[in-house]
């Protein structure tokens, strides 16, 4: 968690008193991980974005009932969002294709339950990062490039790119193993 | 490109102690596990506004009136949100939702308003939860509100144990949004008691 920044809990805590502010960085973190929640269960973007907008609706109406001392707000948050994700796959009229779920077809349930987990915490982490740092992760990650041509893309020395980036992924691990 | 995962040797070189090492592996390998988080589409960007007065922008398959409709109902502060159904099932232009009052404070509802037909007929479908089921006779009432006030009844419904689906009709203009009502409220009416709209029981 970046210094100064609220908590996911006191974020919550004031969503539930109707802070609209709080609300909002709330989403601003859990969007894209819920997103990509949504879309390892419905297989479909259009499907999947009204299922985050749907999370996001009973967050708001449903953040009084966060009890923090029954677990961490990414969990609750994470239930949240099952449910609404589980009610928009229900609602489908056509019959269900092969099961989206998790990059693993072979994957038994609990297995994919897992891995959608794993994927919503380290996404969500990701969210905590600097925006600077956020982007070198995610371009060694998944945009192919090797440091050097980081350095080039972003403008930035390579030995920036270097230690920038281990920096991000030690702040990446104090935010998971904070959560554990 | 390259297509498979970053050397971790590369991203976190040799400097520092053993541990400090392994637990960045350890966050490598919990990176590749996971792979890409999704982008968000021009639609998910910016976080809906919710709230007594909210607009929820969902513009996915609008066209230019519901654009004009969008508009017209931002700059009035219209309430909550835009979303569409599932294919085949209700297609909402809004989704307000209500909360209780009162002794009814866990009861909640999703106003869903869906587009005029032609005739300028505009459906409504109504999830109730919370609301206690009525001795027979009484039942509950939908209305268009101004200033908190109930003003055009939308129907009447009741519920039952669980969630309520109820499905309404209303004709009325509903633009420019502010002039002639600025929320919903549901009302009980049991007869042979105060008039209804003295029993507010969700509000938005």
């Amino acid at each position: 968690m970046r210094e100064g920044s609220p908590t996911d809990g006191e974020l919550l805590a004031r969503v539930a008193r109707g802070d609209s502010r709080a609300f909002e960085d709330l989403y601003r973190r859990y969007a894209r991980p819920i997103l990509g929640l949504a879309l390892r269960r419905l297989g479909d973007r259009g499907r999947a974005e009204e299922a985050v907008q749907e999370t996001f609706l009973s967050i708001w109406r449903a953040a009084r009932s966060y009890v923090p001392e029954r677990g961490q707000p990414a969990a609750w948050l994470y239930a949240i969002a099952r449910n609404a994700i589980a009610d928009r796959g229900r609602a489908r009229q056509e019959p269900p294709t092969d099961p989206p779920d998790g990059p693993d077809p072979e994957a038994g349930p609990e297995e994919r339950a897992e891995q959608a987990w794993l994927a919503f915490r380290v996404h969500r982490a990701l969210e905590a990062l600097p925006a600077k740092e956020r982007e070198l992760i995610e371009l060694a990650y998944w945009g192919g490039l090797s440091q050097s041509e980081i350095a080039e893309r972003v403008g930035i020395p390579l030995g920036t790119v270097k230690t920038r980036t281990r920096s991000a992924l030690s702040r990446l691990a104090d935010i998971l193993e904070e959560e554990r | 490109m390259r297509r498979d995962p970053p050397d971790v040797r590369e991203l976190v070189g040799e400097e520092g102690s053993p541990q400090e090492l392994d637990r960045l592996r350890r966050v490598h390998d919990l990176l590749v596990a996971a792979g890409p988080p999704p982008r968000l589409s021009p639609a998910l960007v910016r976080p809906p506004r919710v709230g007594r007065l909210a607009l929820l922008a969902r513009p996915r398959r609008r066209s230019l009136a519901a654009l004009a409709l969008a508009a017209a109902l931002a700059a009035g502060a219209f309430a909550v949100g835009y979303a569409v159904a599932p294919r085949g099932g209700f297609r909402a232009a809004w989704v307000v939702p209500m909360h209780g009052l009162g002794r009814h404070a866990q009861a909640h509802a999703v106003l869903k308003i869906g587009r005029a037909d032609a005739h300028g007929n505009i459906p409504i479908e109504m999830e109730v939860q919370g609301l206690p089921p009525l001795p027979a006779s009484a039942y509950y009432e939908l209305y268009l509100a101004k200033k908190g006030k109930p003003s055009a009844s939308c129907g009447t419904f009741r519920t039952g144990p669980g969630t309520t689906l109820v499905r309404l009709s209303i004709a009325y203009q509903l633009q420019p949004w502010g002039r002639r009502w600025d929320g919903w409220i549901v009302t009980v009416n049991r007869p042979g008691r105060p008039p209804a709209f003295e029993l507010v029981v969700l509000t938005t």
